[in-house]
């Protein structure tokens, strides 16, 4: 658990909070704080509850119970003063407006209430060459492609200069290079002193450009730690192999996590695939040898270890 | 803030080929049509040039309010509405600007309608006149328009756009907006004294022949657009449940 430290505001508290959709429980009793000036990444498999965490971070929805409070106010606060900016998980661009008059409106919207907290938000123009989406201006904002559109919505996120940026899986759906581009983007906003909150269910990426990683899973913190803290905890990758006769103990080998065990297959989660095969090697357990790369869904079954209540 | 928000709405909905046809072609289309088809009864008449000048005047108008609830309901799933929460904006302001800009929206229809009537169909009234139905057909529409938000706001696309129809149409119909109402079977004429698009048509009707709006008219409309208003507010609580 988290030590609190309570001179300055984080940048977001959720403290026991829960959501629920009818019987679901999306999130599940959450405590989460985030720090000024760092970049977290929510990390989880699909059902999670990061989308439904964020929605609340973002006062788009309301906690059934607990508190979420954003930059030391409550979200709607935090929201209506433009000192959040946002990348939703899915949504396109609107049709009719190109994409300089899109962001130009975005802009202004901001800049108004910037102006009310004696604050500035950056020039259009400079907005546009900083998300490189300059030479996009005049297009109309249904028309481009999947990775310039998500361009374009990080320029929305971002036209604010906002104290605190989340972004709801901002790479699904993205090429490798519209993905490259992206967290260039966003390692700049972050290099300025700005606080990113972004979700994934890639492992590589949280580690790659989060400071902190924060496994969440069917709707609670299983997990909290720096990036190597975390890829000791979670498997990256399944060792199978065909058992032969009796083995020992196949969780006291270098690397494995958890292992699993059907008929005379067994599978082993670990976090270093290499010392896991050196030392099966070792055994002479090589049968049928095969590394893959574990699902996050796979891997999180193991780390939360509760087998009877999987989906 | 609000300005640009309308601004911005304003610059789609005027290059949305769905609201030209819908508010501008087909009313001023129909009332060239009307007047020369003597569907009233009244040719040669003036008051029949200008009932129909009103009558489709008034229909532009309800194309461009419900076209733009349409619009709205369109715009939920592409994450607009979304987008707009996440902004410095606060709710009220969105959908006040959603509302002006539908009101705006109608000043084209009206307009165009009203020269076609004074240019083509020598519709004459004195300068008062004419600013006073201008004024009315402006104003007089702002229930309609809260309708459309709400419908807007409550319904997905295609419901919103079977909904924005029936409107459209249907209630135009039923205003009076095509036939005057005093040709319907009694007690549907009795049913079309108690709709928001007649009390709308109603009070420029009034203006064109001489008189003031009836205050049971403009009481009957105040009562709809609270009416509608509370179901735009229930409307737009509804969409902002969902993500």
């Amino acid at each position: 658990m988290e030590v609190k430290t309570t001179e300055m505001a984080g940048a977001a508290v959720l403290a026991g909070v829960t959501k629920s959709y009818g019987t679901v429980r999306a999130v599940n009793g959450l405590d989460l704080r985030l720090d000024q000036g760092k970049s977290v990444a929510l990390l989880g498999p699909n059902g999670a509850g990061k989308s439904t965490t964020i929605a609340m971070l973002l006062a788009l929805l309301a906690p059934d119970s607990g508190t979420v409070e954003v930059l030391g106010t409550s979200p709607e606060r935090a929201v209506r003063d433009g000192r959040i900016g946002a990348m939703p998980q899915s949504g396109r661009l609107i049709s009719g407006v190109t994409v300089r008059e899109l962001l130009a409106f975005v802009r202004r919207s901001y800049a108004a209430k910037a102006r009310a907290r004696a604050k500035a938000v950056p020039p259009l123009d400079e907005l546009m060459r900083a998300t490189r989406v300059t030479d996009l201006a005049r297009r109309r904002a249904d028309q481009l492609s999947g990775g310039q559109a998500q361009r374009v919505r990080f320029a929305i996120a971002i036209a604010g200069a906002p104290e605190l940026l989340v972004l709801d899986e901002p790479t699904t759906g993205l090429d490798i290079e519209a993905r490259r581009e992206l967290w260039a983007s966003v390692r700049a906003y972050a290099a300025q002193g700005g606080t990113v909150l972004f979700s994934t269910h890639y492992l590589d990426e949280a580690d790659a450009h989060a400071d902190r990683i924060v496994v969440i899973d069917r709707g609670r913190v299983i997990a909290d730690g720096t990036s190597d803290d975390i890829k000791q905890r979670v498997p990256g990758r399944t060792v199978s192999f065909d058992l032969d006769g009796s083995m020992g103990t196949l969780d006291g080998l270098p690397g494995v996590v958890s292992s699993e065990v059907r008929g005379n297959r067994a599978k082993l989660h670990t976090t270093d695939s290499d010392a896991t095969v050196l030392a099966l090697a070792g055994a002479g357990a090589v049968r049928n040898l095969e590394v893959t790369g574990a699902g996050l869904e796979e891997a999180f079954l193991t780390l939360t270890g509760s087998q009877e209540d999987a989906r | 803030m609000i300005v640009h928000y309308i601004r911005l709405e304003m610059l789609r909905l005027l290059r949305d080929p769905g609201y030209l046809v819908l508010s501008l072609v087909s009313p001023l289309t129909m009332y060239l049509v009307f007047t020369n088809l003597d569907l009233t009864g009244e040719s040669g008449h003036q008051g029949a040039a200008a009932y129909a000048m009103v009558g489709m005047a008034g229909f532009g108008a309800v194309g461009a309010v419900m076209g733009n609830g349409v619009a709205i309901a369109e715009d939920k799933p592409l994450g607009w509405i979304r987008q707009l929460r996440l902004l410095p904006l606060r709710p009220f302001e969105v959908v006040v600007g959603r509302t002006l800009t539908a009101m705006v929206g109608t000043v084209p229809p009206i307009v165009s309608v009203c020269l076609a009537g004074a240019l083509v169909n020598d519709v004459s009234l004195s300068a008062a006149q004419w600013a006073s139905v201008l004024v009315l057909l402006f104003v007089g529409i702002a229930p309609m328009a809260v309708l459309g938000i709400g419908v807007g706001y409550l319904l997905t696309g295609q419901q919103a756009q079977m909904a924005g129809l029936v409107c459209y149409m249907g209630l135009s119909l039923l205003g009076g907006l095509w036939v005057p109402i005093a040709k319907f079977p009694g007690w549907l004429e009795h049913v079309a004294t108690a709709t928001p698009i007649n009390r709308y048509g109603e009070l420029s009707w009034r203006v064109t022949d001489g008189n003031a709006p009836t205050v049971t008219g403009v009481l009957v409309l105040a009562g709809w657009a609270a009416v509608f208003a509370a179901f735009a507010v229930y409307g737009y609580r509804c969409s902002s449940r969902t993500v």
